[in-house]
């Protein structure tokens, strides 16, 4: 819309000379972290600097898809965390986050994929979180629009159904956390990019943003896809990330037909019905790196192959609307968490690859404690960049068909 | 976003014939001395260029070769190497 309307959060606020900490990039996982950094840390003289507007990147092109059927102890707790947080921000931010509850179902399309299935509920389950395993009936029973024929190309053996997962509106998270945040006096800096980041004897000194420079010991790193670029242009420090084109559509309204997340490794697609009555789906990543953001007609027709396949009541619905975005993939499919190291006061949040929204709210809590204490939470340990070089990769990869450039 | 990618034996083909091989990290490092951070940083750092880069493919679908090209990330095109390369 043109006009100078005054964005929902609040007033345009000047850029100040200094701030106790920034933050590049207005995404999920930047407003979070600068929500929790003001109101549970007392740090609120915190600036959010993105290059365009808030929820441009993974923020608002995401399907938002939440759940915590992780593979790994490790990510699990994490995730659970980050799921049980959303009816408490909904609260909290006094915004309505329409967190809809409806379930996921990943179908599982061979006896391995079922075995693999079982470790993963058997790891929910001890873990605390409502995950069983369901046969094919079962999974036809709860979603009639399944098909569960023997004449498909992946027939489906079962499911793992989650119940407590489904969709939250992500838009409302980026305008909730925003208004949150701001509300204690975060300063949000739309149209602002980071350019450089400054360091002297090991540590953080500032950020140069195409406003103007900034002085601060404190930076996180939140740019969603673009995050491994930034660190490697502007501290020289590389990081295992591989950063792909993901896409997304949504087919045009039907009346409800599908009251689940229904997801499928082996046809890379997932669908679910929003409350519009769209079927969003998607999954599919570029087999090569690139920031184009763009769309394919190989996806577009390898998407209504498989829906056509196991959803055959979708045969002939249109698509309405399609887009891409970025997902950056580390090798063992869990992100990098990290602060201090090499350079004091910077910390980095990223390889989110595809589970970055569903993971927000939990991060942002304990990214903003390990900025504001210096000490890294617990929680967040195990996610350290070193474990790379010291060969202890974590193992989400089996959860998933592994969809990385690697393979 | 579509790709065409030109092979040097069998010339210019679409992209999905191909597995992308990763960024060109130069030569394998020497066995000799090796410590694992220099391991790592052949094995899984990347560059993540947003731009022209050099990197490794692989003609699966077709004749087998391996090869390197360079490309542009930000629109998906192969692309002349930049000047400080050449
Ligand atoms: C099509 C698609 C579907 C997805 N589906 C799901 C899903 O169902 N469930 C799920 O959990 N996750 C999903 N994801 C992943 C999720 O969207 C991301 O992991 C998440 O958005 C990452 O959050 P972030 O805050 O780190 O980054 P982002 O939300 O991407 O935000 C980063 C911000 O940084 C800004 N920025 C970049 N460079 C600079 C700079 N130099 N200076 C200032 N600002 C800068 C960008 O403009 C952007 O606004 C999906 C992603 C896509 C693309
Ligand atoms: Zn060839």
């Amino acid at each position: 819309m043109l006009g100078k309307r005054k964005p929902l959060w609040g007033k345009k606020k000047r850029l100040k000379s200094s701030y106790d900490a920034v933050i590049i990039g207005g995404g999920l996982h930047g407003l979070a972290t600068a929500y929790y950094l003001a109101k549970e840390q007392g740090l609120t003289d915190v600036a959010i600097i993105e290059k365009r507007y808030i929820g441009l990147g993974g923020a608002g092109r995401n399907t938002a898809i939440v759940r915590a059927n992780q593979r790994t102890q490790e990510n699990v707790p994490l995730y659970k965390e980050a799921l049980d947080l959303w009816p408490v921000l909904t609260k909290e931010l006094d915004f309505n986050l329409m967190f809809n509850n409806c379930g996921n179902v990943n179908l599982m399309h061979s006896e391995a994929a079922m075995k693999a299935a079982r470790m993963n509920v058997a790891t929910a389950q001890f873990h605390g979180v409502e995950s069983h395993l369901i046969d094919a009936k079962e999974a036809k029973a709860l979603v009639p629009a399944l098909n569960i024929s023997e004449d498909i190309t992946y027939p489906i053996h079962g499911a793992m159904y989650h119940p407590p997962g489904g969709i939250v509106r992500h838009d409302a998270v980026v305008w909730g956390l925003a208004k949150g945040a701001a509300k204690q006096g975060v300063h949000i800096h739309q149209q602002t990019e980071a350019t450089a980041i400054h360091t002297g004897g090991g540590r953080i000194t500032g950020v140069e943003t195409t406003r103007g420079r900034i002085s601060t010991n404190r930076v996180l790193v939140s740019a969603g896809g673009y995050s491994a670029g930034i660190i490697n242009r502007m501290l020289g420090l590389r990081l295992p990330i591989s950063v792909l084109t993901i896409q997304a559509m949504v087919t045009q309204p039907l009346k409800p037909i599908l009251d689940h997340v229904v997801s499928s490794g082996a046809y890379h697609c997932y669908a679910n019905q929003t409350l519009k009555g769209e079927i969003a789906t998607g999954a599919h990543m570029d087999p090569w790196p690139n920031y184009t953001t763009q769309n394919t007609a190989h996806y577009i027709k390898h998407q209504a192959e498989a829906l056509s396949d196991w959803l055959p009541c979708l045969r002939g619905v249109k698509f309405m609307r399609i887009w891409g975005g970025l997902a950056d993939m580390t090798p063992d499919m869990a992100p990098i968490m990290d602060g201090n190291d090499p350079v004091g006061g910077l910390y980095m949040d990223c390889g989110w690859g595809y589970f970055g929204f569903k993971s927000c709210s939990a991060v942002g809590k304990y990214m903003a404690q390990y900025m504001a204490t210096g000490n890294c939470p617990d929680i967040l340990k195990p996610f350290h960049l070193r474990r790379y070089e010291n060969h202890r990769l974590m193992g989400e990869t089996a959860a998933l068909v592994n969809y990385t450039p690697d393979n | 976003m579509a790709l065409t990618l030109t092979c040097p034996i069998c010339g210019k083909r679409n992209g999905y014939e191909f597995r992308f091989g990763g960024e060109d990290k130069g030569p394998r490092p020497p066995e000799e001395g090796l410590t694992p951070g220099a391991w790592c940083d052949y094995v899984h750092m990347n560059n993540c260029t947003a731009g022209v880069q050099k990197e490794w493919w692989f003609h699966r679908d077709g004749c087998g070769s391996w090869f390197t090209t360079w490309r542009d990330t930000t629109r998906n095109l192969e692309a002349e190497p930049p000047e400080a390369n050449k």
